[in-house]
This record gives structure tokens, sequence and C-alpha cells, in this order.
């Protein structure tokens, strides 16, 4: 439980790193776009939840930014997929 | 078997003029992702095509930069929000200036990495004005370039505020304040790097 934030921080690398190769090995189209995504979508939700510190707050707060990014997420999917 | 029970908190951390602050920061750069998608869906060539004289490494970079400077003011905050006692107090700020001082050297690495990243896209004559793919990266980059600027100095603010010893388990609003502008600085790059570098 001490080392959540070290577990975040290493998740959020991690996810980067993947979201480089797949640019840089020219994999990043069709489908991939969407997995791409997904984990664009984790690594925002984690930094609201661990590091803004929403995780611990009432609903109605913590769900601002998490609505805000499934909208622009989706909506970039949308664009993609059309 | 003990079950735990976690009381949520009403009231996000830091000023509640902040969170205000961040909704409008939120909304305005949703729009200008969203005008980038669509505005791509209307031309994939010519947006794939300019997207090739990007350097994803130097996105890359600024990315690992932004998470790393973030890890450190959540140590920072953890810090003094637990700083009860005076001797303890000045121990957790001492602690705490070290890690907002690394925070605002990154804050400082990823403004120096930017600058060379356009001083290399203007060195191939390249503006506002040469097509909508780099009218959009432009004027995302440079938007969100700002905030990094200001998020870098309320940043040495809170440096200067932990050598004073100023923040405690009682009086944490200051820190967290600045460290919530500084997340959605995170949040907004975590979106805008694969959606502008990447994503073909």
């Amino acid at each position: 439980m001490k080392r959540t934030v070290e577990i975040v921080w290493g998740v959020l690398i991690v996810l980067t790193i993947f979201a480089y190769l797949l640019g840089k090995l020219h994999l990043a189209s069709g489908f991939m776009v969407g997995v791409l995504l997904f984990t664009t979508f984790v690594k925002g939700q984690l930094v609201i939840d661990y590091f803004m510190g929403m995780k611990n707050v009432s609903l109605r707060y913590r769900l601002i930014p998490t609505i805000w990014l499934v909208v622009v997420i989706s909506s970039i999917a949308v664009s993609y997929y059309l | 078997m003990a079950k735990s029970v976690i009381i949520k908190e009403p009231y996000p951390p830091g000023d509640f003029a902040i969170w205000l602050v961040i909704y409008v920061e939120l909304v305005t750069f949703g729009f200008m992702f969203l005008g980038y998608a669509f505005s791509r869906h209307a031309d994939v060539v010519l947006f794939n095509k300019s997207q090739l004289l990007l350097n994803q490494t130097s996105g890359f970079i600024d990315t690992l930069i932004l998470i790393t400077g973030s890890y450190f003011i959540v140590k920072a905050v953890n810090l003094v929000k637990n700083a009860k006692g005076e001797q303890i107090i000045k121990e957790a700020n001492q602690k705490a200036s070290k890690w907002i001082a690394a925070s605002v050297l990154f804050g400082c690495l990823f403004l120096i990495n930017k600058l060379l990243e356009f001083s290399d896209i203007f060195g191939q004559g390249i503006s506002l004005g040469t097509n909508k793919f780099f009218m959009f990266y432009l004027l995302l980059t440079m938007f969100h370039f700002m905030h990094v600027t200001l998020g870098t100095i309320i940043l040495f603010n809170i440096f200067r505020r932990t050598k004073a010893s100023a923040y405690s388990a009682e009086n944490s609003r200051g820190i967290e304040t600045g460290a919530v502008y500084w997340h959605l600085v995170d949040v907004l790059w975590i979106v805008l790097f694969p959606l502008i570098y990447i994503i073909r």
C-alpha cells in the first residue's frame, strides 16, 4: 500500500514507452489506435486518482475529470474509425 | 473479517478556485483536441504526411519528464500533509523542498526540450500558416508550453515556501493547489502526446 505512488509512476512510464514504441515501429494505426487510446485513458485516470488525489474524493467531483477524459478519448476514437 | 471504511473527502484537494480554472482548461483543451481529431479525419493524408516531420522522441521525453515531475510533487505533498509538531513540520518541509526543487528542474527541462523542438520546426520554415496540421500542432503545444511555464513558476514559489517551513498537516492547501495545477498540465499532455505525435 505504501508503494502505491511508485507503482502508479512505474505503470505510467511503461505505458508511455508502449505508446512511443507503437509510433517508432509504425504500428499506431487501425486496431492498435484503439489499444493506444485505452492505455491513454488508463494513464489519465491514474494521474487523476492517485496524483491529483481524487480517488478518495466525493464521486460528484471525482467524476468531472473522468467524464472529460471519457468524452475526449471516445470522440478521438469516433473521429478515427468514422 | 474486519472491514475497512474509507471516508470520502467532500471536496477535491487544493483551493476551490483552482478547480474552476481546471474545468475551464479541460473544456478549452477538449475542444482543441476534438478540433484536431475531426480536422484530421477530413484530411488524413495531409496530417499523416506532416506528422512525419515531428520528433516523436522529443514528445516521448517530454512525457517522461512531466510524469516524473508529477511523481516528485506527490512525494512532497504527502510529506507535508502528514507533518504535525514543530520539529516534524520543519523536517518534512526540508525534505519536501528537495522533491519540489527536482520538479522545478524537470519543468525547466521540459521547457528547454520544447524550445529545441520549436527551433527545429521553425528552422524547417514551418509556421502556423503552413497547413492545418501545423496550425493545430503549434497552437496546442505552445498553449501547453505556456501552462508548463506558469506551473514551473508556481512550483518555484512553493519551493520558497517549503524553505520557510510554511506547510503542515493543518496548512497544506497552498502546496495542494499548485500540485493539482501541475497534474492538470500532465493529464493534458498525456492526451496530446499520442493524439499529435503517435496516431496515424
